[in-house]
């Protein structure tokens, strides 16, 4: 894509599919949403407090909160999938050479998934209270 | 390199910051999800080391470009979907700056003292 479509109707006529054209509106309605959240998210861990005290406490005791699991479930998938997107298409409009394009697209989704299951297990998988002791059971051998 | 107006300098930015907080997200993803190691594995370890003051300055330029690609992606939406977007770009570009240093300003004057030991 050599240039960039300026509005709804010029993307619709440019895109090659159907899925670029999901993906060009994709970008905008996620980016309306972020907007809001990544600021919330951003101003209750910097500004509220001296991030600096962030440790493990209060991370553990921030996650298990439901109404935490929720909105960072909303803030990961829909980050993940916005910025993972732009990343896609920058390493497209940069990469000449399709062979090497090709694999570092795919060593980025590769990469992407991994830390995104890793986000989601973090917030829903584990108990924090019991945590530590399950750890410990897991990793004395018995 | 082209060295266009307003519009090739909004455009460059918004890339640039773009590509930092994906990397960024994917780095801090990866970090907080050490939790599930639990309270006697590395996580306490991973914080104690970008609690340094030079990760720190790095993550008020992680906040800056949240700012300045947050405002400007609302101008992106703008253009987009509106007949008059085009025509207001400079200025709305313009605005996007000002309003990025209006948050910006009071953000560092809380956050700069906490790491310099000021507060």
């Amino acid at each position: 894509m050599a240039v960039r479509p300026k509005n709804l109707q010029e993307a619709r006529d440019r895109s090659r599919n159907n899925a670029e054209l999901a993906w060009w509106v994709f970008m905008r309605v996620s980016g309306l949403f972020l907007v809001f959240l990544v600021f919330a998210h951003v101003f209750v861990n910097n500004i509220l407090i001296n991030v600096a005290t962030v440790d493990y406490n209060y991370v553990a005791t921030r996650l298990a909160k439901p109404g935490v699991k929720v909105f960072d479930t909303f803030l990961l998938g829909l980050a993940m999938l916005h910025g993972v997107n732009g990343l896609r298409v920058v390493i497209g409009d940069n990469i000449r050479r399709p062979g090497l394009r090709f694999w570092v697209q795919v060593v980025l989704i590769v990469v992407s998934v991994g830390i995104f299951v890793a986000g989601v297990m973090t917030l829903w998988a584990f108990s924090y209270r019991e945590m530590g002791d399950a750890i410990r059971d897991l990793t004395s051998g018995h | 390199m082209y060295r266009g107006r307003e519009g090739q300098w909004a455009y460059f930015l918004h890339r640039i910051t773009g590509v930092a907080l994906v990397l960024y997200l994917l780095l801090h993803v990866f970090d907080i999800s050490l939790v599930m190691y639990g309270p006697d594995g590395p996580f306490n370890a991973f914080l104690m080391f970008y609690h340094q003051w030079p990760f720190r300055i790095g993550l008020v330029m992680v906040i800056a470009a949240v700012v300045y690609h947050a405002l400007n992606g609302l101008r992106i939406i703008l253009l987009d979907f509106t007949t008059w977007g085009i025509r207001y770009q400079r200025v709305m570009w313009y605005t996007v700056l000002g309003v990025t240093t209006v948050i910006g300003v009071p953000v560092l004057v809380k956050i700069l003292p906490e790491i310099f030991g000021g507060a």
